[in-house]
């Protein structure tokens, strides 16, 4: 083939979804942010896929969107970066997308929803649970997941009361949100009266942890509190510290709710604590979601249930709204009260929807709720 | 009254004698696997003067090739009865297959800039190593990929000291790695051909030596040896994953630059030290800021002695 015959060739090819898109006018676009690649790739696609589930089940059981045929997701990869996350969020404005489901990590959902407000478009974060993304006032804010300040004194509770610990040793991996939280952890466990005896740090990236594992031997703790960004440094340094003899109890957070963090630390897993919001698996709703998910993309993980009501409750507040004007839509998304696949969904004036942190038990590979705030252990 | 303290302060210091020991053990396992990757930069530069941004994607390519063929064999039930035999065998598949990638990607990549300036050929090897690392994501997932063995799991214990049996492998195997390239570059024909393109490539042409081939040999030998460490790596941390390569393929090239580039043996006490400082600095002062302490000592070294410790070898010795 020529070299000319094949560069046309090529032109068409790539013109033709420009003139699909503008044959059908009638889709609804909405954009979802969250890490692609890089560190925590393996989170943004739970997050990604999540959304795209809850598009599947909204177009089969609520029927079309008045006004449009469908509705398509641009999923847009932050890699956890600040600076790309706002760029994803320019690209999602000029595409002109009504709402957006995103970010995972907090340092990207606070730079990038100033500029979505900007913008007037709604953002609903499943995953930044930092305090500052819903206290900034931002009126087209909402949040699916629980908020750290609601998590450490879970954590620190649950520490307390159930562990019966008076040391503690903590590790972050200085994120706006292991760090947050880390801070959160260490200030409710000093006013319950535990020795926070160490607040060490580590890098994003980071392979091995011999070093700060050391000093953990060291100290032994009754507490080895690990605050760290996705399940993949959690599951890493599990193992290094079992390895190394470490016979402190482990205690992490809902970032390492992942079902990839026992398969990757095996036996290490077993019998670690962690903090997650409360998630009744038994509930129809929550079935409808699994049923979906599971067949496509595996077991379900961390934030994929809160992405899919995040994109749920987006949905159907444009839905009840009738229009893509933002106040309309977030008038209705007031409004919502309905029981989502994570939770009963009904969001509070600054955005937020509550949380329900609760402690798991990792038992033969499964996440096993354990304790709760209120009435203490679970049967 | 005094006594008792006298015993707290013993028992104190043998516990800190104890993270002392443990943490030099830490040190000298980081900076081996380090070493192992730093060789390959260190042997391509000194034959071709090119610093082969790809190579910590060989090293990652590695570690998944041992992780397919540990869960191939693990599958069989050969795991359970030929732990030994598997091993090897993981390892010299891994070893090859990244051998004969690195060789392609020279060819591909690299040997047609071979004439042009310096700088090409650089940002050639960033694009390779670009597609490599996302090659492996979209081939082999996003997420982690766990190490289906639970061999060499344990270790010895001496009080409050634990070595691992893999840290003792990881030691070993490099020292044995780094015996056998040093007796092939300096004691046999193929070594002394190596030595002579990197010397002059037209010269040693013309007294018949295959530039192109030796040039390939080299690539193959630098990618084997990281692929062993990529192994090691996902054994030792019970996980690979796409991205892997990246970060220990700076820490190996400051490694290599540190002890002088072109310098095997300055390669492997680069990774040493790199390995160790980052270690005691995450240990003593703050974990936060350990890679702070590698590339401080990187700038200062660099700073006094440009050349790198052992020094950039211009006469016969270089490879």
């Amino acid at each position: 083939m020529s070299k000319r015959c094949f560069s046309t060739l090529l032109m068409c090819v790539l013109v033709i979804p420009f003139m699909i898109s503008m044959v059908s006018a009638e889709t609804l676009k909405i954009g979802s942010m969250s890490p692609l690649t890089g560190p925590y790739a393996s989170d943004g696609t739970d997050i990604k896929n999540g959304v795209l589930t809850a598009i599947e089940v909204f177009e089969q059981t609520e029927g079309p969107i008045p006004g449009y045929d469908k509705i398509e997701l641009f999923p847009q990869d932050t890699v956890c970066d600040p600076r790309q996350a706002v760029a994803a969020a320019n690209k999602l404005i000029n595409l002109k997308v009504v709402g957006v489901i995103g970010a995972y990590c907090s340092s990207s959902t606070i730079p990038s929803s100033e500029t979505l407000d900007e913008a007037k478009i709604i953002m609903i974060t499943p995953a930044s649970t930092n305090e500052q993304v819903t206290d900034r006032g931002l009126p087209y804010m909402f949040r699916m997941c629980g908020r750290d300040d609601d998590q450490a004194p879970a954590a620190a509770k649950f520490m307390k009361e159930s562990l019966n610990a008076k040391t503690i040793f903590i590790v972050d991996d200085k994120t706006t949100y292991s760090q947050g939280l880390a801070d959160g952890v260490s200030k409710n466990a000093k006013a319950l009266g535990m020795d926070v005896v160490t607040h060490d740090h580590v890098n994003q990236g980071d392979k091995d942890f011999s070093a700060v594992l050391t000093k953990v031997k060291a100290a032994n703790p009754d507490i080895f509190y690990m605050s760290l960004q996705g399940y993949s440094p959690a599951a890493l340094m599990t193992i290094q510290a079992k390895r190394m003899g470490i016979t402190s109890q482990i205690v992490t957070q809902d970032a390492t709710f992942q079902p990839k963090f026992m398969e990757v630390a095996k036996d290490a897993a077993e019998g670690v604590y962690l903090t997650y919001g409360f998630t009744d698996p038994t509930t129809p709703e929550y079935k409808a979601f699994e049923e979906k998910y599971v067949p496509k993309y595996g077991k379900i993980a961390a934030y994929a249930t809160y992405a899919y009501d995040s994109t749920i409750a987006l949905l159907k507040a444009i839905k009840a709204a009738g229009s893509t004007d933002p106040d309309k839509i977030k008038a209705e998304l007031m409004k919502l009260d309905f029981n989502g696949a994570s939770k009963h969904v009904k969001f509070k004036e600054n955005g937020d929807s509550g949380s329900s942190y609760i402690a798991f038990k990792v038992v033969k590979g499964e996440f096993v709720p354990y304790w709760e705030p209120e009435k203490g252990l679970i049967k | 009254m005094d006594r008792t303290l006298r015993l707290t302060y013993k028992k104190c210091e043998k516990i800190y004698m104890d993270s002392f020991i443990q943490q030099l053990i830490n040190g000298i396992t980081l900076g081996g696997i380090y070493a192992l990757i730093a060789l390959g930069y260190t042997m391509v530069y000194g034959v071709i003067q090119l610093i082969n941004f790809a190579h910590g994607e060989f090293f990652a390519a590695g570690g998944y090739v041992g992780v397919i063929c540990l869960s191939f064999f693990t599958g069989l039930g050969y795991m359970e009865t030929h732990p030994v035999f598997c091993l090897t065998a993981s390892f010299i598949l891994a070893m090859g297959y990244c051998a004969y990638l690195a060789v392609g990607v020279e060819k591909i990549a690299y040997k047609p800039l071979r004439k042009e300036a310096r700088l090409a050929v650089l940002l050639s090897a960033l694009g390779v190593s670009i597609f490599l690392s996302n090659g492996l994501m979209l081939t082999q997932g996003v997420y982690d990929k766990a190490y289906p063995s639970e061999l060499f799991q344990g270790g010895f214990h001496f009080g409050n000291v634990t070595i691992g049996y893999l840290q003792i492998l990881i030691v070993s195997l490099t020292a044995i790695l780094l015996v056998a390239l040093n007796l092939l570059v300096f004691k046999t024909k193929i070594g002394m051909a190596m030595r002579a393109t990197a010397q002059d490539k037209t010269m040693s042409a013309l007294v018949a030596i295959g530039s192109n081939r030796i040039i390939s040999l080299t690539f193959a030998i630098g990618a084997g040896l990281a692929a062993a460490a990529g192994i090691m790596v996902g054994l030792y941390y019970g996980s690979v994953r796409y991205d892997m390569g990246f970060v220990p393929g700076i820490k190996a090239f400051s490694a290599a630059v540190l002890g002088g580039i072109g310098n095997i043996t300055g390669a492997m006490l680069g990774g040493l030290i790199i390995g160790m400082v980052e270690i005691f600095g995450a240990g003593y002062i703050s974990g936060e800021y350990k890679d702070v302490f590698a590339f401080i000592i990187l700038i200062a070294v660099l700073y006094f002695k440009p050349t790198g410790i052992m020094g950039e070898n211009i006469d016969d010795t270089r490879v």
